[in-house]
């Protein structure tokens, strides 16, 4: 009897004592820790460690990842591959113990890591004297409210580009009208004469832009309603009709790539793909808008280095060689090999490696009519807005002034929801 | 021996009063885990819809009382009654749809002397073991695609013209319907089949003696005694279907791959409407507002089951 009474007595102080600690450790993560983020990073004999978050493709990273190699042993520079990165960095951009020292993105997120202040200036670190090495509209994509947040490395815009197979060098359109007669001589039996993701804000800026429209312009203002606007929906429209109904990626390319389709507008990043195939891939200037005189204005991204707040405080001296190892014209011109990548710094396009690229003379002589993508806010909003215009005028087949002027009632709305 | 009976009375009571105590104190593990992971979302949401919490105030946002809900009530305008009206239909169809195939599948599995029994189970259950996102990507480019899906194949095969079988409202409702079918049978038909095994047999032989149709055994007997068995995974089916986002979104509505269809679900609207535009208090206010009406909806149905009881 004794024996029982202590064998129930053992058990309830087992139950208590795992009862309590599932409890405790149930709590344990919502305890305040106070590790100094710095003090983990920066090792005991002054070394290091900066953690950079990306969205690149492997060669783009390999090339980094030489380059920074000289740095080490004091600086231990980790290229960290995000597929969320936007995201992620909305929720622990803040916090230094989760938040990375650095980011290399596209410039259109400046404004919202900006507004929510975990950016730095990159003239805090870098005098701005330094920066006019830089192609200016580079400088004027990493520019927001007057301050300069990116670290330009290269930049990318939409390309047109033919399958030599089909069209040959002379067939190039130099104008839309042009463009269109080729698409409606050559569109049948399953083959297009042309293809581009037709309904995705990104790819229909070029026509809109090129009419003197706009998405967002730089006082963060809608422009879906503008007449240019609603004309180049208009105009763009006989086009779509020659293409397939899909507007996404996969479908646009794979035709392409397929041989299916004989020309398309596309980014740069295509082109391995398509050559590794076996075409004969060309790559011309955009036709210049009949309408307008214009060429094609496609959007130009500006890919670089963003530095955060705290990195920039806690370790400013190895964020400062970290990009001066990103300013130097090797790091543009192993890009430009390596991947196609149009350099930045203008002084990388006087070596014959960048300069004998056709890809990277294309995107150079594009970018002179691009539009820097906005860097605005409102441009998160914009994306999903202008994408339910091009789909209710180009595949819904609404009426463009309705839709658009529906699309920028909502737009207005939106952008004042964001406030 | 009133006090005798008092001291027993107030010892039973005390004795009560410990074992409630003890019950308390042996749940409070589990207890503590529901506050955080269900309890304190909902409560800090809650909170945040209150607040002016956006990428302009990312640190330093204040308590605005109802402000947020004030606006949140301008997202409930014609555009979401519609997408009421579409959430509801949704849910209907698909919940219909779901018992009356999962049933049949069922009872096929469950004819006497059929052969291969496990191996047609796991092949039905495959659906279910695959992640949701790749299931609704692979019907979208695989089944649905108007130049290279299987569907367009077979009907350019069969001399017909190809369709886009997401490009206007009525067909992509139904293309969503499908893979919404694939992916959520494999539970209701295992439901379905582990309470058709827990039927006991003699029922059956009884009816069969009595000369009963095999519609009349499946009235009277089958669906009253697998009713409660099944429904509690028809209600969580039915949350699941009524809040369902990802299914009509990645086939229908994702940014650069839009397929020109206007379905859209209460999420999905709110979705665009709210929650692009990186203000979190305000999206917390419509969120809450749709915890609500699903709050709503969920005592509607467990007052009603509960007069049936």
């Amino acid at each position: 009897m004794k024996n029982k009474n202590q064998k129930r007595i053992r058990n309830r102080v087992w139950a208590w004592i795992v009862t309590a600690g599932l409890t405790i450790g149930s709590l344990a993560g919502c305890g305040s820790q106070t590790v100094e983020q710095t003090a983990q990073d920066e090792k005991t004999d002054g070394e290091v460690t900066i953690t950079i978050w990306h969205d690149k493709e492997d060669a783009v990273t390999q090339v980094l990842e030489e380059k920074f190699a000289q740095l080490e042993p004091q600086i231990h520079v980790v290229l960290e591959k995000k597929s969320d990165l936007t995201e992620a960095l909305k929720m622990v951009g803040n916090d230094p113990k989760a938040a990375p020292d650095m980011y290399f993105f596209a410039h259109d997120k400046i404004g919202v890591y900006a507004e929510m202040g975990i950016l730095s200036p990159i003239t805090d670190i870098i005098p701005a004297e330094e920066l006019d090495a830089y192609m200016d509209n580079t400088i004027e994509a990493a520019t927001y409210k007057g301050t300069v947040y990116q670290l330009p490395i290269y930049y990318e815009t939409l390309l047109f580009m033919y399958n030599r197979l089909y069209m040959k060098d002379e067939e190039v359109p130099a104008t839309t009208e042009e463009l269109y007669a080729y698409m409606q001589e050559n569109t049948h039996g399953g083959h297009y004469g042309f293809v581009e993701q037709h309904s995705t804000p990104y790819y229909a800026a070029g026509w809109i832009n090129g009419f003197g429209g706009y998405i967002l312009n730089d006082a963060g203002e809608p422009g879906l309603n503008l007449p240019e606007t609603e004309e180049a929906l208009a105009y763009h429209k006989k086009f779509v009709d020659l293409m397939p109904g899909e507007t996404e990626y996969a479908t646009v390319n794979t035709l392409f790539k397929e041989g299916m389709a004989h020309a398309t507008i596309a980014g740069p990043w295509l082109i391995p793909t398509v050559r590794e195939s076996g075409m004969d891939v060309g790559i011309a200037s955009m036709p210049v808008i009949d309408e307008t005189g214009k060429p094609i204005a496609p959007y130009m991204g500006v890919q670089g280095a963003q530095v955060l707040k705290n990195a920039a405080e806690n370790k400013k001296d190895a964020v400062e060689q970290v990009l001066r190892v990103l300013m130097k014209d090797e790091v543009g011109i192993a890009l430009a090999q390596a991947s196609g990548c149009a350099p930045a710094r203008e002084n990388c396009y006087s070596y014959e490696e960048v300069s004998g690229d056709e890809v990277v003379m294309a995107m150079k002589e594009t970018a002179e009519n691009a539009v820097p993508m906005p860097n605005l806010p409102e441009m998160d909003v914009m994306w999903t807005v202008a994408s339910g215009l091009l789909t209710d005028v180009n595949m819904a087949g609404n009426d463009v002034a309705e839709s658009a002027e529906k699309a920028q009632k909502e737009a207005l709305q939106l952008i004042e929801s964001m406030k | 021996m009133a006090r005798m009976k008092n001291a027993h009375g107030n010892r039973q009571q005390n004795k009560k009063r410990r074992e409630t105590l003890f019950a308390y104190s042996w749940s409070l593990p589990s207890l503590v885990l529901i506050l955080l992971i269900v309890i304190f979302p909902i409560l800090y949401t809650g909170y945040i819809s209150m607040t002016n919490m956006n990428i302009y105030h990312w640190n330093n946002y204040e308590f605005i009382g109802l402000e947020n809900y004030k606006d949140a009530l301008l997202v409930f305008d014609n555009g979401f009654l519609t997408a009421l009206f579409v959430t509801i239909l949704w849910t209907v169809v698909n919940m219909v749809l779901q018992l009356v195939i999962a049933f049949i599948m069922a009872t096929l599995l469950n004819v006497k002397g059929l052969r291969l029994r496990n191996v047609y189970r796991t092949l039905l259950i495959f659906p279910w073991a695959m992640p949701g996102y790749v299931s609704i990507l692979l019907w979208k480019t695989g089944m649905f695609n108007s130049q290279f899906g299987l569907l367009n194949q077979w009907m350019i095969r069969l001399g017909m013209e190809p369709v886009r079988w997401l490009g206007s409202d009525v067909i992509a409702f139904i293309s969503c319907t499908t893979v919404n079918l694939w992916l959520a049978l494999p539970f209701m038909i295992t439901i379905i089949d582990g309470a058709l095994q827990s039927v006991d047999r003699s029922f059956y032989e009884s009816a069969l003696l009595d000369g009963a149709t095999w519609l009349e055994r499946t009235r009277y007997i089958t669906v009253p005694m697998i009713r409660p068995i099944i429904a509690p995974s028809v209600m969580i089916t039915t949350f699941t279907t009524f809040k369902q986002f990802d299914v009509i979104y990645l086939l229908t509505q994702q940014v650069g791959s839009k397929t020109g269809a206007n379905i859209h679900t209460i999420l999905t609207y709110a979705y665009e409407k709210a929650f692009i535009t990186n203000n979190y208090g305000y999206s917390s206010a419509i969120s809450i507002l749709i915890f609500g009406m699903l709050l709503v909806f969920s005592l509607v149905t467990n007052g009603r089951k509960e007069e049936r009881r």
